[in-house]
């Protein structure tokens, strides 16, 4: 399988695991701060919304250091895309297209409820697969283990509902 | 930024922000996703170790981890994510690298996240008590720091 973007073989999965473990421990190395990405969605919304859970002390203290992350996280993916084949806008999104379909409209909306579901489970999970699957369960987190576990499952089920059962 | 960008390349290259690879995953038609996280956490894990016996950051600091709490929103939330996960086909640093890449169906679910953690803050004081989550005030450092 290749990737969609200009049909890339992908990195060696054990290559990309050493990388992601090697950066993870690198910022807690260099920068004193454990790996998460999606308190990244508060950091954005604190800039906008007074409501005091985005104005607490723990959240704004990190904000200095996430912020710049996950615009890295941008430009990685600009640039994966420019040294690859070029940079070119797509809607198209591989299998979801021949399976699932739908027009643009759509997909954007299928995709904004998706977000929607990340948005809100993240936060009250208090962590993603960065946070949480990588850096919480190296870290032998039991709270973690139980949150992974259950974000599994939930794909497991959504994918398989979507994908075997209702395709 | 510059751990951001690596991280961003990485997970542009290997599949993890991937639709194809993501749902693959779910289906168990591919080993991929599960070998990356899988090694690495596998090179976490001692690595981790080792940096806490040092004890020091590179500019000798103390190295403080912050310990995420246990409460009924790991399992809810966790289950919740997951359900996004599948229908966006990316988790959070994904949606970041996929707006990056080009892919404009990402920057609906960066929408419809931004809309979700909002919802999440505006309702949390409703769901500390029945939830047991910690207090707005002091969440995310109420955990234990860990050395």
């Amino acid at each position: 399988m290749t990737l969609l973007l200009h049909g890339l073989t992908p990195m060696h999965w054990a290559a990309a695991g050493a990388a992601i473990a090697a950066i993870t421990l690198a910022l807690l190395f260099v920068t004193n701060r454990r790996l998460g990405i999606s308190s990244g969605f508060e950091d954005i919304c604190s800039l906008a919304l007074p409501l005091p859970y985005f104005q607490r002390q723990s959240l704004l203290s990190n904000r200095t250091w996430r912020l710049p992350f996950v615009i890295g996280l941008l430009i990685g993916g600009f640039v994966s895309a420019l040294s690859s084949g070029g940079w070119q806008p797509t809607l198209a999104l591989g299998i979801f297209d021949e399976r699932i379909g739908f027009g643009p409209a759509g997909k954007l909306a299928w995709m904004f409820v998706g977000g929607l579901f990340i948005g809100f489970g993240t936060r009250l999970g208090n962590g993603c697969t960065s946070g949480h699957g990588i850096f919480g369960m190296s870290n032998l987190e039991r709270s973690s283990f139980v949150t992974t576990l259950a974000f599994m499952a939930g794909g497991i089920a959504t994918t398989n509902l979507i994908y075997r059962v209702m395709l | 930024m510059i751990f951001g960008i690596l991280f961003g390349f990485v997970l542009s290259r290997s599949g993890a922000a991937d639709y194809n690879f993501i749902q693959s995953m779910f289906l168990f038609t591919s080993f991929q996703l599960y070998g990356i996280i899988g090694t690495a956490i596998a090179v976490t894990i001692p690595g981790l170790l080792l940096l806490k016996k040092f004890g020091r950051t590179i500019g000798g600091a103390r190295i403080a981890i912050d310990m995420k709490p246990l409460n009924r929103g790991n399992a809810l939330g966790g289950v919740l994510f997951g359900v996004g996960w599948s229908m966006a086909g990316m988790c959070p640093g994904p949606i970041f690298v996929n707006i990056g890449e080009g892919k404009l169906s990402a920057i609906a679910a960066l929408a419809g996240a931004l809309a979700g953690a909002a919802l999440l803050g505006a309702v949390y004081p409703k769901l500390e008590r029945p939830l047991h989550l910690p207090t707005a005030k002091s969440s995310h450092s109420i955990g234990v720091k860990a050395l």
